[in-house]
């Protein structure tokens, strides 16, 4: 081995802290939330030893045995086993215990060390184990275990070091492991009885502490507080989307708008400034105004993530998606997918039942992503006044997006009935989960998460969304009307559109909205930017004009039920062209992908028509 | 006296009699084993269903707490832990 880069492996059950102690380890950012089945894929990262030799760390999905049970705990067996194609076996294991449930964890700990590699135990929560009162005696357990055990508390970076040196040691004693014919598994009952004696032989006091948490589960899962308790948290994260916006966005928009005026200004009128100002400034900072609310949602869905309290959610959740062939365990990918649908398609890997994996990840799309927060937030503020319910401090815009959410939930539900019914039959899926204890959220880690979000986004602003809106800038600025036409009708742009336009016609859709469907497939927020630009280039430089905001233009040109119908239209928004890559990735072709895109298209028809017709026949037209 | 765990009391200590393995599949046996859930030890079932419906079912299992379906708690028959060793 000498020369070659040590791989070790870190393995253990769920949510036992391997990723924050990969984290910790390797300065990496893994994805950290305390539900059992966060991490899914391996990720290998760079450590050193104290003295400066460099190791690869591997983070791997946390799993009960090498038995899998759902695809992400396959790949945990597979590179443990080095069955991982093009990998060979790691030379040592890190395996992380749970302190305060070492009963359980021991179990697979057993399974580990018997493989004969050279293996260290991380101890890790030991913190928390003190909260619940325990005492352990980690020379102890490293006596019965055979192995050393090194105590750890990952989230305040404690025992690295320690862990390091130990693992060091064990790659030094290393002799060619010898193969054991026959491994132990943790449904074993003799490997439980093992691990509960060793559990009790390492515990050395254990004082009953008041268990508040068990109170707060009394009103968290009672099945109707429950149930209020969590509706009531969508609710106020929808409400706090509008109410706590709007300084910073006020002031983005400010700053947007200082920026487009210092060019118009100081620039001579020029091909380059006008792809500038209407392009770049009008199109990608009329999405980047949006900023602050989705920061602000994804605050609430770290905060729940961190807390412990997305398994309850599943649990309560559960009733409901048994109805549709579902298990509580989908809530959670389903949950992500408010975030964006691509993780939350990759999170449905932890999943066990095929058919319930698949239609999860088929109804993932309906679920708001972050993505069109922009597009309901300008039609919203647009269109809906801003003022409260009957008198009552709820807000009418924050009830409004609230109610696209829902929609968009409902509507997957009843795919997801429809699906299991046809196309993806199967038998009833099971639901076996652990609970996590509640943690208070590390705010470190919701820092980071908040951080590593602003920066996705304001990349996808720059890139992605830049790009189209650019190309987009150009079709619509060539050929130049004759005076007296407006630019963007006779443009390339605009032509195409008019063509689109005979299509969406009938569900309400106007030139505008027709211009933004197709680059809107790049990415939703696109939809924003392209009528950003389309207002753009129609006001030229006229101050006037320029001074109105997009939602300003947008109130005196479409009708409430256009913009209605195209709320509507994009809570069924045939997606992204991420989400259909990561779709082909996960179902192995491209029947599925799409199947999902024709389906998302005729609904999101639907949708918007239906809409559009009621709210004319109740004279909105 | 044994009863299934699907109805019994919430809150209240109960041991494992029997598991009827052979009614569930090899995986789902193999999980609720990964788990902990086997013949002789001690759980106590915590919260059972929402406004849907009876489903699911939270149990504690020494210090782990683990959620499983209805479906499944009712394979499993349960016996109060103190009467075992008085009768019977
Ligand atoms: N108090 C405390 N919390 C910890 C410690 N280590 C991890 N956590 C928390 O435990 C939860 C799970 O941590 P992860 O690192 O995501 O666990 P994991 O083992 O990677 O989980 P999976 O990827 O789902 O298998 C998170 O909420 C962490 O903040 C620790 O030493 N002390
Ligand atoms: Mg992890």
């Amino acid at each position: 081995m000498t020369g070659a880069v040590p791989t070790i492996a870190l393995v253990g059950n769920p949510n036992a802290g391997k990723s924050s102690l990969f984290n910790a380890l390797t300065g990496a950012r893994q994805k950290i939330a305390n539900y059992p089945g966060v991490t899914v894929e391996r990720k290998a990262g760079h450590a050193s030893f104290a003295d400066g030799r460099p190791i690869s760390l591997i983070d791997l999905p946390g799993t009960y045995s090498l038995i899998p049970a759902s695809p992400d705990e396959a790949v945990t067996r597979d590179v443990i086993l080095g069955r991982q194609e093009g990998e060979r076996q790691p030379d040592a294991l890190i395996v992380v215990l749970d302190a305060a449930n070492l009963d359980n964890h021991l179990c697979f700990a057993l399974e580990l060390i018997a493989l004969g590699l050279p293996t260290v135990v991380a101890l890790n929560m030991l913190d928390l184990a003190e909260r619940d009162g325990l005492t352990l005696d980690p020379a102890r357990l490293s006596k019965e275990l055979g192995v050393p055990v090194v105590p750890t508390v990952a989230v305040r970076k404690r025992g690295m070091a320690e862990l390091l040196g130990a693992v060091d040691e064990a790659l030094r004693g290393a002799k060619p492991a010898a193969p054991i014919a026959q491994v132990p598994t943790p449904s074993d009952a003799a490997l439980h009885s093992r691990a509960r004696a060793i559990s009790r032989a390492a515990t050395l006091s254990e004082t009953p502490v008041r268990r508040w948490t068990a109170r707060v589960d009394a009103v968290v899962l009672h099945p109707v507080v429950g149930f209020l308790i969590l509706l009531a948290l969508m609710f106020v994260m929808f409400q706090a989307v509008y109410a706590w916006a709007g300084p910073p966005a006020d002031a983005l928009e400010a700053g947007v708008g200082v920026l487009q005026s210092w060019v118009v200004e100081n620039i001579p009128q020029n091909f380059l400034r006008d792809l500038v100002v209407e392009g770049l400034l009008a199109g990608v900072g009329a999405v980047v105004v949006f900023l602050p609310q989705i920061l602000i949602l994804f605050l609430f869905i770290l905060l729940l993530e961190a807390s412990g309290y997305m398994t309850r959610a599943a649990f309560l959740m559960d009733g409901l998606m048994a109805k549709v062939g579902l298990s509580g365990r989908g809530f959670i990918p389903l949950l992500s997918s408010f975030a964006c649908a691509v993780p939350g398609i990759m999170a449905t890997r932890a999943i066990p039942d095929e058919k319930d994996r698949l239609t999860t990840i088929l109804i993932a799309p309906l679920m708001t992503c972050s993505a069109r927060l922009p597009v309901y937030a300008l039609i919203i503020a647009a269109f809906i006044p801003n003022r409260g319910v009957g008198g009552t401090g709820i807000g009418l815009q924050g009830l409004v997006l609230f109610g696209l959410y829902l929609a968009g939930i409902v509507g997957a539900l009843i795919v997801a009935f429809a699906l299991r019914r046809t196309v993806a039959k199967g038998n009833a899926a099971g639901f076996m989960m652990e609970m996590p204890r509640y943690q208070m959220p590390q705010w470190r880690d919701v820092a980071l998460g908040l951080w590593q979000r602003a920066w996705i986004f304001l990349r996808r602003a720059g890139t992605i969304i830049a790009m189209t809106t650019v190309v987009l800038w150009l079709l619509l600025t060539f050929p130049k009307a004759p005076p007296g036409e407006s630019q963007v009708d006779y443009s390339v742009g605009g032509r195409i559109a008019s063509g689109l336009e005979v299509v969406v016609k009938p569900i309400g859709f106007n030139h505008d909205i027709a211009l933004a469907l197709i680059p809107a497939m790049a990415a939703r927020e696109v939809a924003v930017s392209a009528m950003a630009t389309a207002n753009a280039i129609d006001a030229g430089d006229d101050e006037e004009a320029m001074a109105e905001t997009l939602g300003e233009r947008l109130q005196g040109k479409w009708s409430l039920a256009t913009a209605l119908a195209f709320l509507a239209w994009f809570v069924f928004a045939p997606q992204c062209i991420s989400t259909i890559a990561i779709t082909r990735r996960e179902t192995n072709g491209w029947k599925w992908p799409m199947f999902m895109v024709g389906y998302l298209f005729l609904l999101a028809y639907a949708a918007a028509g239906i809409t559009y017709w009621t709210a004319v026949a109740f004279g909105l037209g | 006296m044994t009863a299934l765990l699907d109805s019994a009391p919430l809150g209240v200590a109960v041991r494992i009699a029997g598991i009827d393995w052979s009614a569930m599949s090899e995986d789902e046996g193999r999980r609720l084993r990964e788990f902990g859930l086997m013949e002789g030890v001690e759980i106590t079932p915590l919260h059972r269903g929402s406004i849907f419906s009876r489903d699911p079912l939270a149990l504690a299992v020494g210090r782990m707490r683990v959620i499983i379906r209805a479906r499944q708690a009712a394979m499993i028959s349960v016996e109060s832990p103190v009467s075992e060793p008085a009768e019977s």
